[in-house]
């Protein structure tokens, strides 16, 4: 017989050893070994990460204490891994940060403020695009440097939009869609060859859709929605930044997504439950759409070496209240749990600063924040044949840009607001009742 | 003559159930095996016109970022042989230590008299009936002030120890064991834990190993828990790479040449275990039948 | 014998008290302890805690990052006006009578099958097989099965001459859609525990009846069904609260759209807890669900006590 003690002994063999033998010991946050510092970076977006690589590799060169570990997660699931990871205290050192998306962690004290780093430093903060570096401060505190700038603009596929001529000065409105919907119109063609102004066109057969909308866009409809309905007069916010008070309820609203609906209706426009899994540019590039709004940092998807289409830009179309696009800046922000604070700002500071903003120039995938590298883009797109000046063009008109919403719970009214639009368009509810339902729930959220 | 049209159709029955279940896990080997560039145009041949290896090569990591992203992916370092070796030691521990521990536990209730027998065995079992999703949130917050977030120890703690269904499932095999079986090895002086390792464990082999297997199942297909407290490269398990992986495809679509690749992966080990332990997989699944 | 080891159906609820009289009384408490000793700690820290912690947290205003702050019954307050929480609800109950109805039909025609055909190992190994796949790889590979463009299933349908159908991104088919992939997941293991069952049938009645010139669907009807029934539903009360708890599938395949269609009680609480901070929110949820999990259960236990009297 075996006496208790081994009975106890053999319990704690067989309950600590085999979980601490598993244990791999530290996780591979730290990685200070012998000085050496490893920045964990989150970004998005898989075109850009080359040239912030070329970044990170010019950074460590001249810092060769420090080196960026890059992590990459699509759009679609970036926040809500980021807000997990925050959750579990293991959140990435430095991430690339949005503006209708950083305030929720302001609020819940995780990015640093930088404040401080800029004064000692004396970043020089005019050298940015007029406006960015502000929408990342809140109540005198900094929480991320400008990286990049974008506005939005339509692409088009040319050989299946013929008609060319009135492009650069296209007219909306909600209530017959102007030049831009008969523009729409006929750029779609159904199974028999006929185009959607034809009275024979079959709408059930459609071969090429005129236009493809985006209907996950969360609050901002950056996309679409949101620049028409701002162009017809549609504010979100009573004030922006940091307003407390959404107007997704605005009859302009309303009418600009009941006339994305009758694009859907009138067989111009896919319809949303039969979408794919294939983004709006994958199915421009399979020749099934014409039109599409998209932004600046897709150049390098729409205008590179291998598609198989051929593109051209035109500016978005005049509304009532005239030619309006979103202009947005992304940012990098520190994790205020980071336990290397310096090193991150050093990185941060880096990448904001003309050093890198011109490395990602070359690359050319999206505009730099700092002006004077906006234009070594610009030079480089024309060097490489592309003709991307409307978006700088609509960047520089007066009043023509509107910033995107940024409040407090960014994340929660995305998923309302997407979810009563996606509700409409998909003809399970009515557009004003909708979305007046969507907007007493936001507000409930910033009481 | 009726009975055997009768036969042919139960037959073709199953057999359509049969293709039914392979269908799907051939389209995965034959997606697994196309270049990602062929997807639009040769994606309905029975196989592709010019198979490859490059989508295996790229998840287990054998490929640099530029060969990857050319490959259909995002050029996001992974390594799948490492996140299938951690979620061996994960389902591996958990089983081994939860059944050897719930086994104590079950002969303790079903053998020994002790005074508040009955009344522990009853809050054990009312555990039963607590949805797992109750108690992971606070235990999240515990792992994680315990500051075992993104270890092995913090993602196996809840459930090395116990779960009520094993305890409970144990218990009851122990109680329809006959009693002479242990009176005799008592009567030879023989200790409560001498007949427990000498005379019951051996000849419960079956059940032990019905229990240990639907745990080490169970945990090989874990994904919720591993995924809030095991995600870091050092800890990752196979579903959660899984999931990391689908996200951290290119913006523009899934990589699903490279997903389809990873997911033969992840079905090689337990379709190994399937072919050497089949039969003893099949056969332990009709205790838990009568559980 | 593909199955050596048939254990006795356990004695419930309780073991037979031990004959009094000629056995000696003993007293194990001290090493029964030690035996306990694991389990017990298991429990107690990493079940009894939390539960009480979960209790606490559903009272109060807790977003993980800072301390929980009391705010009474507020949470549950919140949630009974929650239009998000019970349309969870809603599609979850939804995803439960669509895939368990499903699965236990599949299942029972399967063991069924297989018990009057074959005791082939090799078929049941195969069946089995999607079982032992992570739900998280199920998700992903019918994810590109059902793709609307690319999909082997829309190929099918487009040979066969009908449109493509986008069954993940349709609010209309995305729940359908995925409680039939966790069937297919399932049906196979289910089957097994079925045909488990139906072992247990003793052959000669089989015999007897077939001499009386009873057909297989008659001897179903007659023999199979009535005298499976106990196990048939255990198995019923198992995976109906396994079902309850569907998380992965969706996690992967829908992410809880299209619209909300597919946001399951679990999606929704992980979100909750996870994406917007509201930890004490989460946890009053997970409340609502632990006291609707056990009426189901009372009431299931309930009917299977009944089906297991009028076996007896």
């Amino acid at each position: 017989m075996l006496p208790p003690r081994t009975v106890v002994a053999a319990l704690a063999a067989a309950a600590l050893t085999l979980p601490l033998a598993a244990c791999s010991g530290s996780s591979d946050d730290a990685g200070a070994a012998g000085g050496k510092v490893t920045i964990n970076y989150w970004l998005w977006d898989d075109t850009q990460q080359p040239a912030y690589q070329g970044c990170a590799d010019a950074f460590t060169k001249a810092n060769p204490d420090i080196s960026v570990k890059f992590t990459q997660t699509a759009w679609a699931q970036y926040w809500q891994n980021l807000t997990t990871q925050l959750a579990a205290g293991s959140a990435p050192d430095v991430w690339t940060d949005h503006a209708s998306y950083y305030p929720q962690f302001v609020s819940s004290n995780q990015i640093l403020d930088i404040q401080p780093f800029v004064d000692r430093d004396r970043v020089d903060l005019t050298q940015y695009q007029a406006g960015l570096a502000d929408l990342f401060v809140k109540d005198g505190k900094r929480y991320g440097l400008p990286k990049d700038w974008d506005t939005m603009a339509l692409v088009y596929n040319k050989q299946l939009v013929q008609d060319t001529g009135g492009l650069a000065d296209l007219t909306w409105n909600p209530a017959d869609g102007g030049t831009f919907e008969k523009a729409i119109a006929a750029a779609t063609v159904d199974t028999h060859g006929h185009h959607g102004l034809d009275p024979a066109f079959d709408k059930a057969h459609v071969k090429v859709y005129g236009f493809l909308p985006e209907w996950a866009d969360g609050a901002q409809g950056q996309n679409g929605w949101g620049d028409l309905a701002v162009s017809d007069g549609f504010t979100f916010l009573d004030k922006n930044p940091w307003g407390t008070h959404y107007n997704y309820d605005d009859p302009k609203l309303s009418a600009t997504i009941a006339w994305f609906k009758h694009l859907i209706d009138a067989g111009y426009a896919p319809a949303f439950d039969k979408q794919s899994t294939l983004s709006r540019d994958a199915v421009m590039e399979s020749g099934k759409g014409a039109f599409t709004i998209t932004g600046s940092w897709t150049i390098g998807t729409y205008f590179g070496d291998n598609t198989k289409q051929k593109y051209a830009l035109a500016p978005l179309p005049t509304g009532p209240a005239g030619r309006k696009t979103a202009i947005n800046g992304l940012s990098d922000a520190i994790y205020a749990g980071t336990k290397h604070p310096d090193q991150a700002w050093a990185w941060v500071k880096f990448l904001g600063s003309s050093a890198c903003q011109d490395i990602v120039a070359q690359h050319a995938v999206v505009f730099p924040a700092i002006r004077r590298s906006t234009d070594k883009a610009l030079a480089a797109h024309k060097a490489a044949g592309r003709d991307v000046q409307v978006f700088t063009d609509e960047a520089a008109a007066p009043g023509g840009t509107f910033f995107l919403p940024i409040t407090d719970h960014g994340n929660e009214v995305s998923q309302i607001v997407q979810d009563s639009i996606q509700s409409v368009v998909l003809g399970q509810s009515s557009p004003a009742p909708a979305l007046k339902k969507a907007n007493d729930q936001v507000n409930g959220l910033l009481k | 003559m009726r009975l055997n049209l009768g036969r042919i159709g139960a037959w073709a029955a199953l057999i359509v159930f049969l293709v039914l279940t392979i269908l799907p896990f051939y389209w995965m080997v034959r997606t697994a095996i196309t270049p990602a560039g062929d997807l639009y145009t040769d994606s309905t041949n029975v196989l592709p016109a010019h198979p490859t290896m490059i989508n295996f090569w790229r998840v287990l990591g054998l490929v640099d970022a530029d060969t990857a992203r050319n490959a259909g992916g995002s050029g996001a370092r992974i390594d799948f042989l490492r996140y299938t070796m951690n979620s061996g030691i994960y389902a591996l521990s958990i089983a081994a230590v939860q059944t050897f521990c719930c086994a104590m536990a079950g002969y303790a209730f079903a053998r020994l008299r002790f005074p508040g027998r009955d009344l522990v065995f009853g809050i054990l079992i009312a555990a039963l009936m607590v949805p797992p999703i109750f108690t992971l949130l606070p235990n999240f917050t515990l792992v994680k002030n315990l500051g075992l977030i993104d270890t092995f120890a913090g993602m196996v703690a809840p459930n090395l120890l116990m779960t009520p269904f094993a305890v409970f499932f144990l218990r009851q095999f122990f109680l329809s064991v006959p009693r002479e079986v242990e009176e005799a090895a008592i009567i030879d002086g023989a200790g409560r834990w001498g007949v427990f390792w000498r005379v019951i464990m051996p000849m419960s082999r079956g059940p032990l190993l019905t229990i240990a297997l639907t745990t080490a199942v169970w945990a090989w297909k874990d994904f919720l828990w591993p995924l809030l407290v095991g995600r870091g490269e050092q800890t990752r398990v196979l579903t959660v790479a899984l999931g990391v992986f689908l996200q951290q495809s290119p913006n523009t679509q899934p990589d699903w040449t490279g997903l389809m690749a990873a997911s033969v992966l992840s079905v090689l080990p337990v379709g190994a275990l399937l072919v050497l332990g089949g039969k003893r997989l099949v056969q332990s699944l009709n205790f838990t039948g009568i559980k | 014998m593909s199955h050596p080891v048939a254990v006795p159906a356990p004695p419930l609820p309780d073991p037979p008290p031990a004959p009094a009289g000629p056995r000696r009384r003993r007293d194990d408490r001290r090493v029964a302890w030690l035996f306990l000793l694991p389990v017990l700690i298991g429990f107690a820290v990493f079940y009894l805690y939390p539960t009480i912690r979960g209790a606490w947290y559903s009272l109060t205003d807790y977003s993980l990052l800072r301390a929980p702050a009391f705010v009474g019954g507020k949470n549950y307050t919140d949630l009974v006006h929650d239009t998000q929480f019970w349309n969870s609800m809603k599609v979850t109950a939804y995803y439960v009578v669509l895939n368990i109805g499903s699965q236990t039909l599949l299942a029972l025609g399967l063991a069924a099958l297989m018990h009057r055909l074959t005791r082939s190992v090799v078929l049941r190994a195969t069946l089995l097989l999607p079982w032992l796949v992570p739900n998280v790889t199920v998700g992903l590979l019918w994810m590109w099965l059902l793709d609307a463009n690319l999909g082997f299933v829309n190929h099918l349908l487009t040979a066969v001459g009908l449109s493509n159908q986008g069954f993940l991104t349709s609010p209309s088919w995305a729940m359908p859609s995925i409680a039939l992939i966790n069937t297919w997941a399932y049906a196979g293991y289910t089957a097994l525990l079925l045909y488990a069952g139906m072992l247990q049938i003793p052959q000669h009645l089989y015999e007897s009846a077939s001499l009386d010139g009873a057909g297989e669907l008659r001897m179903f009807r007659r023999i199979t069904l009535p005298l499976l029934r106990p196990v048939l539903a255990l198995v019923l009360v198992v995976s109906l609260i396994g079902s309850f708890q569907i998380f992965d599938t969706v996690a992967v395949t829908t992410k809880g759209g299209p619209i909300g269609a597919t946001r399951v009680i679990y999606f929704y609480i992980y979100q909750q807890a996870f994406t917007y901070f509201h930890m004490g929110y989460a946890a009053s949820a997970a409340m609502v669900l632990v006291v609707v999990l056990g009426l189901l259960t009372a009431v299931q236990m309930r009917l299977l006590r009944a089906s297991r009297s009028d076996l007896n």
